[in-house]
């Protein structure tokens, strides 16, 4: 083949792609500019360390995710609540933003990461954080995006970020307060200029993917505009600022020697926590986002990707990375699933920061404020609420998840939630349905120690007015042992004859299932006995 | 998916709401700098102090305290009236924290009730004197917590954090625990103007940069200044029945006479909260090192180290609110000690032995 001829096909096969390819790397350039004003405002003002350590996270823990986890959907990077969790546990152990700090914010990282593994390791530990229901999950995301709201109000007006962990419900009051009366009026003109920008832009089909770059350009030029006019220093707009110093790699140490050893021991609490509210955020993430987008990923891979990334990204000065949920909602809303967007987003960062630093410099915080509140708005969706409201119990469980964003914490909604989803499955399991006709006493569910009390209660009830009763448990799907201790004993005693009205393929194919096992056939679940079927009769 | 026509009703609620927004911050805006702009009333004390130190607008300052004092008094740049009003707002503000003397509290104290939980908290409590506490002599006080002497020793390193905490973000931490409120924001009025007190003191005393005085801060009393007895609960109520009963009450929750603070409470919702530096199980020098240079009232530095130590003791053992970072259970446990302790206090205590007489309640507390 010739030169002009090989170079035809390649064209051909650009052009063949270039829409795709194209929507990769708009989606991959908008994940960029909203994960940058994060990743520096939460290293800066929550982690309390200098802004290359979120930004290298949006970068390098982006980039390992992708590789590591095959969801399509998954976005990794810096993370509000484990940055908060890093500043709240080493602020009693060093002063921010010191040599000391970076070392110990490191080492954390790399014991969350060694936390995480264990949890890869340990099989069971893993399938725990299944156990997380959807109503705790959509609870979750409603609060979190009025807490992103509120967390951005007052950059939004222009002030200084408020810090202190307080009640958030209450700081919202105030900032909005304090935007109205002493916010920069000028930082709220420019934030509501690219708010307006992105609703009006997002109407449009065609533009739709592109609507938070206008907006942030629309906020840029008009920031730009009254700083040639009236000047930065009378408007006092606050910019994203010179990241020129940040390079390609910046490899270090976490801090481990005989004088740190005191304050390592110290901060291994926070490293679990941290460890915890990472894995949470990213299995419920995880499985929320891909059921939206019709996928399954298994947890596991979730936990290795997330695990295996936070014990490198110590070694490049990088903040630990966990699911973002609101950068994940907009990879959705953007409707292009593809691990070569997300990996795009790191790269695209990566070439904003080393080449493009002078042109990021002047994008005006407030416009970055106002994208963020856009997200968070667009986290609370009335569809994925509405079917939680149908049903009492789930309406529980979801406003208690909700609720406790709010009042509590990301940690403690997850507990809460769980408990309360936990509390009713174990309620219904506790509740066969037991029904008596002439002396066949049915039982519909599971015969085991929660249960046991209320088939007890109708068991001597019937056996009182029939003088014996026959047990039927054709529906039993499932008894523990005390189960089997109890029949055995009822049976002692002679009032009681056992039922099994099971179908007989079923019967068969439990026989079949059961030579099987004892001849060794069924490949590698031989020599473990299924808990399940030892219990049938 | 919603019609044309929705899609623009939406739209143009959100830019409503938007513009409405916008509206109600320049009217907000417009209303503080009006504040800003109108002439002070001050309380009678402010008036009394400022006009002592020779508050005016003018090319030049000099300390008339410092000349009467010394013989002789530096010159330094004035103040605009704009500065002679932020001033004289912070000495209002530090004076009567809650507004009580002011026609309009929310506008002439911006809004510092806002910021404190609770009816008691002032500035003044603390840092009497509005800030500056002399004797008849004008002789300024060891430990008396002066707020000039604080901006001088601005922006210093907090010894428990080894956090660098501008004299803004020390205030915020007055807000936080001792009035167990809220954090104003930074860039808030009513930081600033306090800020500008302070800094106005300094010039009015002649302080100096950077430097340590007496006046400064609290003096504090470990136990190792004590003759090793240790600290005691039992000796701290019996002192505290005898010293401070009178104006705090016998619940220490403080004494209110037609609607205004006589003495502020010293435990229960109105007082400071657990995570203050004035709780003795967080930091338990500093309330000791308070109570010996400042209490009671008119007789300062009577009691002894060890007697400090244990009424301070005896005061944090009482019911009080916690901290805000302490979380959700600790709260609830505060609330319920405080909700359910002073009345079974009541009941096993005999009624009417301790009562105080209306006479002894001194006239001039706060």
């Amino acid at each position: 083949m010739k030169f002009p001829a090989v170079a035809l096909k390649y064209k051909a096969i650009l052009w063949r792609h270039w829409p795709k390819s194209y929507g990769n790397l708009v989606v991959g350039l908008t994940l960029a500019l909203v994960t940058l004003p994060q990743a520096v405002a939460f290293s800066v003002t929550l982690a309390g360390v200098p802004p290359h350590f979120g930004i290298y996270a949006a970068i390098w823990g982006v980039l390992f995710c992708v590789m590591l986890n095959p969801s399509r959907i998954f976005h990794g990077g810096p993370n509000t609540a484990m940055s908060a969790t890093i500043g709240v546990t080493l602020l009693p152990v060093a002063p921010p933003f010191g040599a000391e700090y970076m070392g110990y914010a490191l080492t954390l990282g790399l014991m969350a990461g060694l936390i995480q593994l264990l949890f890869f390791l340990i099989r069971p530990l893993g399938r725990m954080l299944d156990l997380i229901s959807e109503p705790v999950i959509n609870g979750m995301i409603c609060g979190i995006g009025l807490f992103l709201i509120f967390k951005s109000l007052t950059t939004f007006g222009g002030l200084p970020l408020n810090t202190e962990v307080e009640w958030p419900l209450w700081i919202a009051w105030q900032s909005l307060q304090a935007v109205l009366e002493i916010g920069n009026l000028y930082a709220i003109e420019v934030g509501l200029i690219t708010l307006i920008t992105c609703v009006i832009v997002q109407q449009f089909d065609r533009l739709r993917n592109m609507a938070i770059l206008f907006g942030i350009a629309a906020g840029t030029l008009y920031s730009e505009y009254l700083s040639t006019t009236l000047g930065l220093q009378n408007t006092l707009i606050e910019q994203i600022g010179n990241l020129s110093s940040i390079g390609f790699i910046s490899p270090s140490l976490p801090l481990f020697n005989q004088e740190a050893m005191p304050d390592v021991i110290a901060i291994v609490p926070g490293a679990v926590t941290l460890a915890l509210l990472g894995l949470f955020q990213t299995v419920a993430a995880m499985r929320r986002m891909s059921r939206k987008v019709g996928g399954f990923t298994d947890s596991r891979k979730a936990i290795f990707s997330d695990a295996v990334s936070n014990c490198l990204l110590p070694f490049l000065s990088s903040l630990p990375t966990c699911a973002s949920f609101n950068r994940m909602w907009l990879v959705h809303r953007l409707g292009i699933h593809s691990r070569i967007a997300i990996a795009s987003s790191a790269l695209w960062l990566l070439l904003l920061v080393l080449f493009f630093a002078p042109l990021i410099a002047v994008i005006p915080m407030p416009a970055m404020a106002a994208v963020i509140i856009l997200l968070g708005a667009n986290m609370i969706n009335w569809e994925d609420i509405k079917p939680h409201l149908a049903d009492r119990r789930e309406t529980v469980v979801f406003m208690a998840s909700f609720l406790s964003v709010l009042f509590l914490d990301l940690f403690g909604a997850v507990v809460v939630g769980s408990v309360l989803a936990i509390a009713y499955s174990k309620w219904e399991q506790a509740h066969p349905n037991i029904s008596l006709r002439g002396n066949v006493l049915k039982i519909r569910g599971n015969i085991y120690y929660g249960s046991l009390p209320v088939i007890e209660a109708t068991y001597y009830s019937a056996i009182e007015r029939e003088g014996s009763v026959i047990l039927d448990f054709s529906d039993c799907y499932y008894i523990d042992q005390e189960g089997i201790r109890w029949l055995a004993a009822a049976k002692a005693r002679q009032k009681v004859d056992f039922a099994d009205r099971r179908r007989k393929q079923d019967r068969r194919a439990l026989e079949r299932r059961t030579t099987a096992d004892e001849n060794g056939v069924s490949g590698q679940r031989r020599g473990k006995p299924d808990r399940r079927q030892r219990s049938e009769f | 998916m919603p019609t044309p026509a929705g899609k623009l009703t939406r739209i143009v609620l959100l830019l409503l709401v938007l513009g409405g927004i916008y509206l109600l911050a320049t009217q907000k805006h417009m209303q503080r700098e009006e504040d800003r702009q109108t002439t002070v009333a001050l309380t009678p004390a402010c008036a009394a102090k400022l006009g002592r130190y020779g508050l005016a607008h003018g090319e030049h300052y000099q300390s008339p305290y410092a000349l009467q004092r010394t013989g002789a008094s530096i010159t330094v740049r004035g103040y605009s009236e704009e500065d002679v009003r932020a001033i004289q707002r912070g000495c209002n503000i530090v004076d009567d924290t809650q507004g009580h003397l002011a026609r309009d509290a929310g506008r002439e104290r911006w809004n510092t009730t806002r910021f404190i939980r609770g009816t008691h908290a002032n500035c003044n409590h603390c840092h009497q004197g509005i800030g500056d506490k002399q004797d008849a002599d004008g002789n300024r006080l060891k430990g008396s917590l002066n707020l000039g002497a604080s901006w001088v020793m601005a922006d210093m390193y907090d010894r428990f954090t080894g956090l660098l905490l501008p004299f803004e973000l020390r205030q915020m931490q007055c807000y936080i625990n001792s009035s167990n409120g809220y954090k104003p924001n930074i860039a808030d009025d009513v930081i600033r103007d306090v800020t500008a007190y302070s800094r106005f003191l300094s010039a009015a005393l002649e302080l100096k940069m950077g430097s340590h005085y007496d006046e400064q801060g609290i003096d504090e009393i470990a136990a190792s200044a004590t003759p090793k007895q240790g600290d005691d609960y039992v000796r701290g109520e019996a002192l505290y029945r005898q010293k401070c009963q009178n104006c705090h009450g016998r619940q220490a929750f403080g004494l209110e006479a037609n609607g205004r603070v006589v003495a502020p409470a010293l435990a229960g919702p109105n007082s400071w909260n657990m995570q203050s530096r004035n709780y003795f199980y967080y930091v338990s020098t500093i309330l000791p090192g308070f109570i010996c240079r400042n209490m009671p009232l008119g007789e300062e530095n009577t009691l002894s180290n060890q007697e400090c130590r244990d009424i301070a003791y005896y005061i944090s053992n009482l019911p009080r609110p916690a901290g805000d970072r302490q979380g959700p259970l600790v709260a609830l446990q505060q609330q319920i000690l405080m909700t359910v302790m002073p009345p079974l206090m009541r009941l096993t205590e005999s009624a009417g032995k301790h009562e105080v007489p209306a006479e002894r309640v001194p006239a001039r507390v706060q």
